[in-house]
């Protein structure tokens, strides 16, 4: 098996950002993604906010950003890492269809997810269609009747949108029952870090998200953590970048 | 097999799949892959009953025999149409 110096857990824009600074100071980088690199942004179509692209959508900085990594000498793996475990001369990740990749230094950077409904709604929409994304799946539902769960502003825009196409569109909160008719339920009730397997591992703060100041340096020796699953002021892609740049930093200089 | 691949042209996570599935067909080119546009072909959409997009379908002498919403990695889609 390859051993890495540096093994990221997550392709969002904070794992590929340590990547092309990890890779830029000389170690040997994988990163692991789940699915696909991108992460949350590639829903986006035009982002406002990142400097030098106005307008530029998130597959577009998505490929852009990979393609840079890669450029630069980052592997990319994919595999859902269900456990990490301590050996005699750093970490071995573990996935899950069992696959192992071993590295001396851990980036987690596995961002956020949507939360799911509660188990009593969960049940109440029983079969029914369910979505985390209006925009994504909005389309499917034409001229039937869906609900939007939700209290924030995510959930009042998911409704705005989807009365364009549904026939009806039911705005509940959490704990409403879910109306009968609707055939599908759109689910915005906010989000949670995706750090199921990092109980034990590293310290976390009461809502899952992994504790570290800027310096992005967890409670645990040689495993440090970047972008919207460290606990931060403001989840966005310029500080999930800027996560990536001192987590891959940090990196190198524990490295040595 | 068979694949089919519902999909919009406007959905991110769906052109973010479009090359892993072309990969996927140069290393499986005995695999069809059906296209379907959800804008343009309600009807299969419709008898597929396709809840979310991206959404791959794996069928065997036209029956669905597994499915995955959501976007996948190369190694994923062979597991799901159960070739290596
Ligand atoms: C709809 C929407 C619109 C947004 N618009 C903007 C905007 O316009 N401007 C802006 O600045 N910010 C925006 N944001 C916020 C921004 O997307 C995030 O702050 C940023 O993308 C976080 O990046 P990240 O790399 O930390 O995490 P994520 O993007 O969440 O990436 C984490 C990656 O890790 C992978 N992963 C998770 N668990 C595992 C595991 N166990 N094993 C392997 N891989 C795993 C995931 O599949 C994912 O690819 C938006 C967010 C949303 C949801």
């Amino acid at each position: 098996m390859k051993k890495y110096d540096v093994i990221i857990v997550g392709a969002g824009i904070a794992g590929m950002t340590a990547a092309i600074y990890a890779v830029r100071g000389g170690k040997e980088v994988l990163v692991l993604e789940s699915r696909v690199e991108g992460g949350q942004i590639i829903n986006t179509t035009s982002i406002e906010n990142w400097p030098g692209e106005l307008g530029i959508s998130g597959v577009g900085l998505t490929r852009k950003i990979k393609e840079q990594a890669e450029e630069l000498g980052a592997e990319f793996d994919y595999a859902e890492v269900k456990k990490i475990e301590k050996n005699a001369n750093g970490w071995t990740m573990i996935g899950e269809d069992d696959e192992k990749f071993e590295a001396s230094v851990v980036i987690l950077a596995m961002g956020t997810e949507p939360r799911k409904l509660s188990k009593k709604q969960a049940a109440d929409a029983g079969e029914r269609a369910i979505s985390y994304c209006a925009t994504c799946d909005g389309a499917l539902y034409k001229n039937r009747p869906v609900v939007v769960v939700g209290s924030g502003n995510t959930a009042k825009h998911e409704t705005a949108y989807l009365k364009n196409i549904a026939s009806k569109v039911y705005h509940i909160h959490h704990d409403d029952p879910i109306p009968k008719d609707a055939v599908a339920v759109f689910v915005a009730i906010g989000r949670v870090p995706s750090t199921n397997f990092c109980d034990g591992l590293v310290e976390l703060d009461e809502n899952g998200y992994i504790i570290a100041g800027e310096d992005c340096r967890t409670s645990e020796e040689g495993i440090f953590v970047s972008g919207d699953c460290r606990t931060k002021n403001l989840r966005q892609l310029v500080t999930a970048a800027a996560d990536g740049a001192i987590a891959g930093t940090e990196a190198i200089k524990y490295l040595g | 097999m068979e694949l089919l691949d519902f999909y919009a042209d406007w959905c991110g996570p769906c052109q973010m799949l479009k090359p892993t599935l072309e990969e996927f067909e140069e290393k499986h080119p005995e695999i069809k892959i059906t296209r379907v546009n959800i804008d343009e072909e309600e009807e299969m959409t419709e008898k597929y009953n396709v809840s979310g997009i991206p959404c791959l379908v794996a069928l065997k002498n036209g029956e669905e025999v597994a499915r995955e919403v959501g976007v996948l990695p190369l190694k994923k889609i062979e597991k799901l149409v159960g070739v290596k």
